[in-house]
This record gives structure tokens, sequence and C-alpha cells, in this order.
């Protein structure tokens, strides 16, 4: 089902095979791009093939992680989240200043936290299918919004969790450490969701809404569960970033808008929606994460991160532009 | 007038919303009608009316430009850095940075109208790698200050008139003409309404979308030059909140992000709205995260009534309309 533009179009032959592989360079490049970096720093450096690195590595872009799942499913359907940059802030903002000390206290209030990210999400579905706004324009308004109600309960960073929360990214269980497991969680996630209902109706509507509701597709519903799915692992990356931080945050929101697209597109997965694999999106904040330690290994200056990071955007949306020009044009 | 009028009601709204605006202010607190704080309001207004001129081609063009911070923070540093606080090397650095900054415009242009890159992309990409460039010229160290020059554009006034108000009035009636009097305007429409549609009509789509890009990285390099002499220099992240009000002047004052509809006269009145605001919540003692909410409860109610939904309200408004004039 929608897996590939060949499976849709019924070519056949060489051309089907083509078109497929067509498909996949984007992942294929991010991959590439991901064993270079890990290349070039294991020449320069010891160490980096580990599981320690990987555990490190991982556990400083978890949040990115999370964020960009939550913004791949929108992708995939065709929209785009501005607003998971005011649910992260609000997040960490009510986690900093509700955790109680007692394991009962942090679980309610992660729950209720998890609950409002699914609702806040769910709000933006509801508005731009039922009023039909522009996912932009209602998730850039959703974001003032909620950052604004952040900034109002914590001007500044502030509050604190339990010293036991913080411990999470350095807790291991068989070598690997909390945020590895939750990374492997993601994984089995998608494998797991894309073959569900909701998972196929949302890249059936993502690569052609028309014929989507043709086929009987309710596009409230199917907003309601995007939108809702991408706020829900919003308030996730939330959760772990003060496991990280160990603070409320009414600002921190907003590194995480942009990169979490910039992490979908460095992975593969196409702002035109309906094409893209969430692992291609882990691989790309993974690079994206990395970078940094890049950055150092090569002993230059650490401003050469937002460069490179730009750079290897350009690089991936370039292949990802031409391979959808010509997958189109050759089924056709 | 009469069909600008038909064409563009959101645009008339913004108006009618910011007069209401303005008057609630002025009776909240009376200080804000005073000839100085209202200067000070066009000042502030003018840097997001300047800043979101270009926004507001690439918006009705169909795209988006998230580069205006970098390419305004650029401008700002290297202004200071060439002309070292001095006015004279002004007349070789001030036309060098405009051309820079329409050059980056240009490769947005390009990317987006040849390649195919979609415009959120390709312009978050060029802010993120002059964003690290710039910071690896500067060293992260604030260059000097700026010419008295620059300083007398931005906050000095003639008369009761700001230097920069002028400058914006100026830019305002180009833009005026640029939209609804030449070739390039109708191009701009037709290209923001269906790209297809106008390449088939004869439009000569590349050439347009990449113009609407080069006019907004002109406007943002000329907005970082005049906000250093109002700032009174250059520091790095200067240009981050112009992103979100160039964007929220122009959805406010009434262009579909989808391209195709909106007028830079309705940007002035977005960029109004959003200055007035900004003095109206201190005074009846909120916060700036109250003003957040507001912003967006403000973008959320005007996109709302450019709606599909809304358009059976209009219907019966110039039904009502033309009922009253029979």
């Amino acid at each position: 089902m929608a897996s590939t533009p060949a499976a849709r179009d019924g070519v056949s032959g060489f051309g089907a095979m083509w078109v497929r592989w067509l498909d996949r360079a984007p992942f294929l490049v991010a991959l590439l791009i991901l064993l270079v970096i890990v290349a070039i720093r294991s020449r320069l450096e010891s160490g980096v093939l580990t599981l320690d690195e990987l555990n490190v590595d991982t556990a400083s872009g978890l949040t990115l992680m999370l964020a960009a799942t939550g913004q791949t499913i929108v992708l995939l359907r065709g929209g785009i989240d501005l607003s998971i940059g005011g649910i992260i802030s609000l997040g960490t903002v009510l986690a900093a200043t509700h955790f109680g000390s007692d394991p009962v206290s942090v679980g309610a209030w992660s729950l209720a936290i998890l609950a409002f990210g699914f609702g806040a999400g769910a709000l933006n579905g509801l508005l731009i299918s039922v009023l039909r706004l522009q996912p932009f324009l209602v998730t850039l308004a959703a974001w003032s919004i909620f950052t604004g109600i952040a900034t109002m309960i914590l001007p500044t960073d502030g509050g604190s969790v339990p010293e036991w929360w913080t411990r999470f990214g350095y807790a291991t269980l068989l070598g690997l450490s909390g945020p590895v497991w939750v990374l492997l969680g993601l994984i089995l996630f998608w494998y797991w969701f894309r073959a569900t209902r909701l998972g196929i109706v949302i890249q059936a509507t993502g690569s052609n809404e028309r014929s989507a509701i043709l086929s009987g597709v309710s596009l409230i519903r199917v907003n309601i569960a995007t939108y809702g799915l991408s706020g829900l692992f919003a308030a996730a990356a939330a959760l772990y970033l003060t496991t990280q931080t160990g603070t409320g945050s009414p600002l921190i929101g907003r590194d995480y808008i942009l990169p979490s697209v910039a992490a979908a597109v460095v992975g593969g997965i196409s702002l035109f929606g309906g094409r893209g694999n969430l692992v291609g999106t882990l691989i790309g904040a993974f690079i994206l994460t990395i970078i940094g330690d890049l950055v150092f290994a090569l002993h230059v200056s650490s401003y050469w991160q937002p460069v490179l990071s730009g750079l290897i955007l350009l690089v991936a949306v370039l292949v990802s532009s031409l391979t959808e020009k010509s997958a189109r044009r050759q089924s056709q | 007038m009469n069909a600008f009028l038909a064409r563009n009601r959101l645009v008339v709204l913004a108006y009618v919303g910011m007069f209401v605006l303005l008057a609630v202010t002025a009776f909240f607190s009376p200080g804000f009608l005073s000839e100085s704080n209202l200067r000070s309001s066009i000042v502030l207004a003018a840097f997001v009316g300047i800043v979101a001129f270009g926004q507001t081609f690439v918006i009705v063009g169909g795209g988006i430009d998230l580069s205006v911070p970098w390419v305004l923070n650029s401008a700002a540093i290297l202004m200071a850095a060439f002309t070292g606080g001095h006015d004279l090397p002004l007349l070789w650095v001030a036309p060098l940075l405009l051309v820079a900054g329409g050059l980056i415009g240009f490769i947005n242009g390009f990317g987006v109208a040849v390649f195919g890159v979609p415009a959120i992309i390709m312009t978050l990409a060029a802010n993120v790698v002059l964003q690290g460039l710039i910071v690896i010229y500067t060293g992260g160290v604030p260059p000097p200050t700026a010419p008295g020059l620059i300083r007398y554009l931005s906050v000095g006034h003639v008369g009761p008139i700001p230097v920069i108000g002028v400058i914006w009035a100026v830019l305002a009636i180009a833009a005026s003409l640029l939209m609804s009097k030449t070739a390039f305007g109708r191009y701009l429409y037709a290209v923001g309404s269906s790209t297809t549609v106008a390449e088939f009509s004869g439009v000569p789509t590349a050439r347009t979308t990449i113009s609407t890009y080069v006019l907004s990285g002109v406007t943002a390099a000329l907005a970082g030059i005049l906000l250093t002499g109002y700032s009174g220099q250059a520091y790095l992240g200067m240009g981050d909140p112009y992103l979100f009000t160039s964007i929220a002047a122009v959805a406010i004052g009434g262009a579909s992000i989808l391209g195709g509809t909106g007028h830079y006269i309705g940007t002035i009145a977005g960029a109004l709205v959003l200055t007035i605001l900004a003095g109206l919540l201190p005074a009846l003692g909120l916060s700036t995260g109250a003003l957040m909410v507001v912003y967006g409860g403000v973008i959320l109610v005007t996109v709302s009534l450019s709606s599909d939904a809304f358009v059976g309200v209009w219907r019966l408004v110039s039904q009502w309309r033309a009922a009253a004039q029979r």
C-alpha cells in the first residue's frame, strides 16, 4: 500500500525498478552521510564505535528525535506542525513547576502533560479541518499561544524536577541507556504504526488527498489523529528534555521546530506528503546531533556546526527534489 | 478602487481592526497618542514593515522566506564592521550589502523555482548557513557602533515626522505600484494562484518567483542596516524576532499563505496592529507572555476570516449591501 510510486502507478520492468530505487535514494543518501561522518570521526578519535558513544549521542539527540517523530507523521500527511515548539516549552514548564518528589505525582503529571500534548495537537487538527485553514498559520499561532502561556507561568528558566528523574539518561539496561531503548521503541513503533489502519490512511491522504476523500476517508478524523500524535510526541520530547536540563524553559521549544523539519528532510521525508520512512528521520536527527562532535573532532571553530548542517540539509533536499521529479517523469 | 476593495476586503478589515485597536489603546492609556509615543510606534512598526515588504511579495507568490533573520543580522553586522562607525564608507557599504542581500534571495529563489526545493527548506538552509558564517566572521565579538547617518535615518525626525517613516512610505508606494500597476504584479498573482496555469499562460514563472526572493533579501538587508541605527550597534540574534513578526504582519494584513491573494497595503496595517498591541498590553498590566497569546489569537481570527467557512457570511454581506444600494 502506497509504498512506492511504481506500485501505485502500475509501472513494471526496468522502469519500475529504477523508480523504486529513486524512491529510496534520499533514505540511502542519509545513511551514506551518517556512515561518512562516523567514518571520519573514528579515524580522528578513538572510542567512536563503542556502546558508550552510542549511549551519549542518543542521549543528546533524543529530544530532537521525539519531536521529529511527530513532525514526520504530520509531513507524511502533507502538513507541517510549528506548534511543537510551544508544546515542548509549555511541557517542560508544567513538569518543572508541578512534579513532586514522589513517583506517583511525577507519573500523574507526566500523563497529564502527554494528554495536554495530544489535546493541543488535536485542537490544531480540528481547526485545520473544520475551518479549512492552512496548517502553517494555525500551528504558528498555536506556537505563539502556548509559548505565551509558558512564559506567563514561568517568565525565565526555573522550577525543578526530582533528582532521580534526571538520572534517566544514564540509567542502563543490558549496556544500553534509557534513551537508546526509547530510540529502539520508536523504530518498533514505526514498523507497527505504518501498517495500522491509521498509518495507512495518513500516508494515503498525504499522497493524494482527493482520492483519499473519494475512498471514504474522514479528513477531520485523520487531521485530529495526525496533529494529536505530533502533539503527543512533542510532549514526550518535553518530558525527556526535563530529564536532561532539570528545569522548565519557556522558550526552549523554539530550538526544535525547524530542526525537526530539517531532520525529517535529511532523512528523506518529502514535504509534499505521503513519502518517507521514520527510520530516515531518526537517522537525520542523529546526523544533526553528531555534527557538533564531527566539528569538534576536526579541530575547527564550533561555529562551523550550523554551516555544515545547512549544507547537509541542502544536499539532502536537492537529492529528494530531483529524484522526486525524475520518479514522476518515469511513472508518467 | 472599488475592484480593489472587492478583491481585498480582508485588507479593509485589517485597517478597521487597527483603528479599533488604536481607539481602545487611547482609551486605556491616553499617553499613547502623544506625539513622541506615536513617533516611536511608527519607528518600531517601520522595521517590521520593511522586513515584511519582501515577505509579502514572497508569500503572495506562493512561497515563504525563513532566511530574513540572518540576512538582516548579517547586513547589520557587516555594515557596522565595514564602516567602522563612519559615515563616508556607507557610500560603497550600503549598496554592496543590499546587493549581497539580493544575491542570497537569488540563491533562495533559484533553488525554489529551478530545482523545485520546498521554500521552507531552501530558505531555512540559507538562514542556518548565514548564521554560521557570520558568527565565524565575527568570532562572537560584536562589531563597533553604527555610523551617525544610519542613526539619523532610523531614529531621527524632520519636524514631527520620523525619517524612517518617510522611507517606509516611499517603500509602500513602490510596493503598491509594483503589485497593482506592473506586469510583474500581474505575473506575481498568477504564479501565486497556480504556477502550472501561469506557466501555460506564458508567464515567466521562474523569473517572477526568483524576483520575489531577491526583493525579500534586499529589504531584509535594508532593515538590518537601519535597525543597527536604532539599537546603536549590531548584535548576534537581532534579526530573530523578525521571522515571526514579518509573517504575522503579512497574515494579519489578509494575504493567504497559499499565495495568490494579499497586498502590501494590508501588510502595513498588520505591522501597525502588531506594534500597537505591543504598546497596549503593558498599559493593561499584561506581560510579554500575554502578548504572545494575543498575537496567536489575532492570527487565528484573521486566517479564520479568510477561510472557506466564512464564504457564506461574506456572500450575505454583499447581498445585503446590494439590497441597500437599490
